[in-house]
C-alpha cells in the first residue's frame, strides 16, 4: 500500500480529515507524523535561514520525522479558498521551501488549490493528485466528494458542538469521544482563546495553554467553535474586506468574542509571524475602543519558558477573577 | 482637496507630473529622514515591517503639512502589503488627524472618481502619458549613472549631476525638455574624469521593492556600492512594475518580471505576494552575467523570507549577500558587509583567471589585475 505522509503541522489542523479520507478512499495510507518535540524543532530550523516563523520550522522538523515512513509527502500549496483572499506568503511557498530545505525529503504532492482561477482548475488539480494513485476518473471524484463530506462534517462538530479541533479529529477517526464543550460542567469563567490552529493545538508551541486553563476549571472557547459566516461577517465589521484566510482566526473571532459576555480574549502569537504581527494590533486596538473585555496578547517564540507562560496567564486570570468578585460585590 | 501620498525614492517626480493636469492639489512630503521613521517606528506595531512604519511617518509628516487626502496603493495579495492601508487609517485617525484615504480597495472605478474630481478627461490623459514618460526617464537615467559611478576619479561627481538633473526633469513641461534633459544629463556624466574600467564587478540589487527603491531605507546602498568600484545592476523600478501592465508585455511574456518567473519556476511555480518570486527568478536570471547580487528585504519580510529560504539552494550560482533592515539597522554594519562581499566576489573573479593564466605562463600570475 502506498504510503502519505502528512506533517502534523500548519494546514493539519484545519484538513486532516478530508485528506485522510481521500488518501484512504483510493487505497492509499495516511501517515502522520508525531506530535511535536523540541528535537523536531532543532532540526528543522537547522535547515531554514534564521528567521522563518517558528511554525515553519516546527513544519520542516515534521517532514524531516517523515523520511524513511513514507512513500510520498502531502504538502498542498492552498492559495486561496474564498474569492480574493489569499493565505500567508509562507503557506504559499511551502512546498518549494521544503523541495529546498529537504532535499533528500520522498516526492512531495503538490496540489495548488486557487479558487480564483476557478472551478474547472481546481478540479484538474484534484484529478492530477488522485492519479498518483488510480488511473480511473470516476474513482477519484468519489474520494474527493467523500473527502468533501468528511470536510463538512468535521466543520460542523466543531462549530456546532463545541469542539476543538484535536478533539474533532479524535472523534472523526473513532480513537476517542471526547466531551463536548458546550456540554462541560457548569463553570463560572470563560476565556476566549484566539489565533492559528496550528499555535493554538500544538501543546509544545502553546505550552499547553488551553489544557491549563481547562485544568483551572475555565471554560475556553476557540476560533474553531464559531461559524465560517460567522467568523468573516465579523472580519467584514471591523476591516471592511478580508485579505487574508487566516484573518477570520484572529481579526474575527477576536472582534467576535470581545462584544460576546466571554470574561477575557488571549490572543496567541508566534514572533514573526507577518500578518499576525498587524492583525494583532487591529484586535488590540478594537479592545482598547470597546473597553468591556479584558485582552491579553502571548507572543511566542522558541525561546519562550513555559514560566513565563504561566506567570502571565496566572496574572491575567487573577485580574479576570478580581473583576469578578468586585462585580458579585456590587450586585449583592 | 489637498492630496498626498507616501514618499519612495526620487518618485516624487513622477507623481507631481500627474497632478499637474488635476484639479486637485498635491502635497509633497519631504524625503524620507530619521524623522519620519522615527514618527512611524513610534506609532506602528512591533512587528510590522519596516516600509510600513516608513510610510505611515510619511504620511504623519504630509497630514502635518496640510494634507487631507492621502492614496495608498495596495490590493488583494498574500502579503501584508495590502492590510498597510487599513490599519494605518485606523492609526492615523486615533491620533486624531482627519482625512480621507484613497485605495484601490474601494473600487478602482470610485478611486479613479474621487481623485479625478473636477478635472478634466480631456486634459488628464495626455498628461498621464506625459508623467509616464517622465516615469520612463526616471528608471533610464541611474543606468548610466551606475556605470560611471563604479569608475569616476572623485567620489560623489556623478551623484552629484544625478541630483541636479532631478530639478529641470520636474520642471519640464514637454517631451522636448524632456530630451533636452536626458541629453544634457548624458553629457555632462560623460564629461566626468575617469579612471580604467578593469575590476569593475557587476552587481545587482532585489529583493523587496520598498527598500530597494527608497535610499533612506537601504542605507544609500547604491552609492555606496558605486564607491566600492561596483557597477550597480537594478532591474526592479516602478516603470518596470507599471510597464507590466502592459497588454502587449503580458501577451508576449516580456519584461524582467516575467523572464525571471519563467526563470524561477523549477524552484518556485507561483506568485507568493510581494516580490518574493522575482527575487529568486533574478538569482537563477542573471547567474552568468553578473558577478554577485544583494538582496535587500525588511525583517520578518514574508516572501523575501520564503525566497530566501529557496535562493539559497538553486542550482545555478552567483554570491548573493541577503541584508535585513529594520529600524534598528546601522549604516556601518551595511558597509562593512558590503566592503567584505565585493572582496569576496574580487577573490573569485581573479581566481578562475589566474588559473588560465598560469596554464600559460607557468604559475606567474599577479599584478594586471590587482585592485585600484
Ligand atoms: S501566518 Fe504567521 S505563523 Fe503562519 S506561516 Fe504565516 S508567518 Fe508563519
Ligand atoms: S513584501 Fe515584505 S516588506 Fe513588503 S509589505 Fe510584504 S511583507 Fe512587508
Amino acid at each position: 500500500m502506498i504510503k502519505v505522509g502528512i506533517p502534523r503541522a500548519l494546514l493539519y489542523y484545519q484538513y486532516y480529515p478530508m485528506w485522510r479520507t481521500f488518501f484512504e478512499e483510493l487505497g492509499a495510507e495516511a501517515i502522520v507524523s508525531p506530535v511535536t518535540s523540541r528535537v523536531m524543532l532543532q532540526e528543522g530550523g537547522a535547515r531554514v535561514v534564521a528567521d522563518t516563523c517558528l511554525p515553519v520550522k516546527i513544519f520542516i522538523g515534521h517532514v524531516l520525522s517523515l523520511i524513511g515512513n513514507c512513500d510520498f509527502i502531502f504538502i498542498p500549496t492552498i492559495r486561496s479558498i474564498r474569492k480574493n483572499t489569499y493565505n500567508c506568503s509562507k503557506f504559499l511557498g511551502l512546498s518549494a521551501m521544503t523541495r529546498a530545505a529537504v532535499p533528500e525529503a520522498p516526492p512531495i504532492l503538490d496540489i495548488m488549490v486557487d479558487v480564483n482561477k476557478g472551478r474547472l482548475r481546481l478540479y484538474q488539480a484534484i484529478y492530477r493528485l488522485g492519479k498518483n494513485f488510480t488511473p480511473y476518473p470516476h474513482k477519484i471524484r468519489q474520494a474527493s466528494l467523500d473527502a468533501w463530506r468528511t470536510q463538512l462534517k468535521y466543520r460542523y462538530m466543531m462549530s456546532n458542538r463545541g469542539l476543538t479541533q484535536p478533539q474533532a479529529i479524535a472523534k472523526v477517526l473513532g480513537t476517542s469521544t471526547p466531551e463536548s464543550q458546550v456540554e462541560s460542567p457548569e463553570t463560572k469563567t470563560t476565556i476566549a482563546v484566539i489565533g492559528h490552529p496550528y499555535l493554538l493545538h500544538d501543546d509544545f508551541i502553546s505550552h499547553r495553554i488551553i489544557p491549563r486553563l481547562k485544568q483551572a476549571n475555565v471554560k475556553v472557547l476557540t476560533p474553531e467553535m464559531l461559524a465560517d459566516t460567522t467568523l468573516e461577517s465579523a472580519v467584514m465589521k471591523v476591516m471592511g474586506r478580508i485579505q487574508w484566510t487566516c484573518e477570520s482566526e484572529i481579526v474575527g473571532a477576536g472582534e467576535h468574542y470581545l462584544r460576546s459576555d466571554v470574561d477575557g480574549v488571549i490572543n496567541v502569537m508566534a514572533f514573526g509571524c507577518g500578518p499576525d504581527s498587524l492583525m494583532m494590533d487591529v484586535i488590540r486596538r478594537q479592545a482598547t475602543r470597546l473597553r468591556s473585555t479584558p485582552f491579553m496578547n502571548l507572543t511566542i517564540d522558541e525561546h519562550t519558558s513555559e514560566v513565563g507562560i504561566i506567570t502571565r496567564l496566572e496574572a491575567f486570570m487573577d485580574m479576570i477573577y478580581r473583576k469578578q468578585r468586585a462585580r458579585v460585590a456590587v450586585c449583592g | 482637496m489637498r492630496v498626498s501620498f507616501p514618499t519612495m525614492g526620487d518618485y516624487w517626480v513622477f507623481t507631481k507630473a500627474i497632478f499637474d493636469k488635476l484639479a486637485s492639489e498635491l502635497v509633497v512630503p519631504p524625503p524620507v529622514s530619521q524623522r519620519t521613521l522615527t514618527l512611524g517606528v513610534k506609532y506602528s506595531p512591533e512587528g510590522a515591517c519596516l516600509p510600513f512604519k516608513i510610510t505611515l511617518g510619511s504620511m504623519i509628516e504630509a497630514l502635518e503639512l496640510g494634507a487631507d487626502t492621502i492614496i495608498m496603493p495596495g490590493n488583494y495579495g498574500p502579503c501584508r502589503f495590502g492590510y498597510y492601508h487599513r490599519l494605518q487609517e485606523e492609526i492615523l485617525r486615533d491620533l486624531g488627524y482627519k482625512f480621507q484615504m484613497i485605495n484601490e480597495s474601494m473600487g478602482i472605478r470610485r478611486m479613479a472618481a474621487s481623485i479625478f474630481k473636477g478635472s478634466r478627461l480631456s486634459e488628464f490623459l495626455p498628461g498621464l502619458i506625459f508623467s509616464l514618460a517622465k516615469l520612463k526617464l526616471l528608471d533610464e537615467l541611474p543606468h548610466t549613472l551606475y556605470r560611471i559611478r563604479a569608475i569616476e576619479q572623485e567620489v560623489g561627481s556623478a551623484t552629484r549631476i544625478y541630483k541636479d538633473t532631478l530639478k529641470p526633469l520636474d520642471k519640464a513641461k514637454s517631451y522636448r525638455e524632456l530630451r533636452q534633459v536626458k541629453k544634457e544629463y548624458l553629457k555632462k556624466l560623460g564629461s566626468i574624469p575617469t579612471r580604467s574600467s578593469d575590476g569593475v564587478v557587476k552587481v545587482g540589487i532585489t529583493g523587496e521593492i520598498y527598500v530597494v527603491l527608497e535610499p533612506f531605507a537601504n542605507m544609500e546602498i547604491e552609492i555606496e556600492l558605486g564607491k566600492l568600484g561596483v557597477e550597480v545592476r537594478r532591474p526592479i523600478s516602478l516603470w518596470e512594475f507599471v510597464s507590466n501592465f502592459n497588454p502587449l508585455v503580458i501577451a508576449f511574456g516580456l519584461g524582467e518580471r516575467r523572464r525571471c518567473y519563467r526563470a524561477a519556476r523549477p524552484y518556485l511555480s507561483c506568485h507568493i505576494g510581494g516580490d518574493g518570486w522575482q527575487s529568486v527568478g533574478e538569482k537563477v536570471l542573471h547567474a552568468k552575467d553578473w558577478h554577485g547580487m544583494v538582496h535587500l528585504e525588511p525583517f520578518g519580510c514574508l516572501p523575501e523570507t520564503v525566497a530566501r529560504n529557496i535562493m539559497s539552494k538553486t542550482k545555478e550560482e552567483l554570491p548573493v549577500l541577503n541584508l535585513i533592515y529594520d529600524e534598528h539597522t546601522g549604516k556601518a554594519g551595511v558597509i562593512s558587509r558590503l566592503e567584505a562581499f565585493v572582496d569576496m566576489i574580487r577573490r573569485q573573479k581573479r581566481k578562475p583567471a589566474e588559473g588560465k593564466r598560469s596554464n600559460l605562463t607557468g604559475g606567474r600570475a599577479h599584478g594586471s589585475l590587482s585592485r585600484h
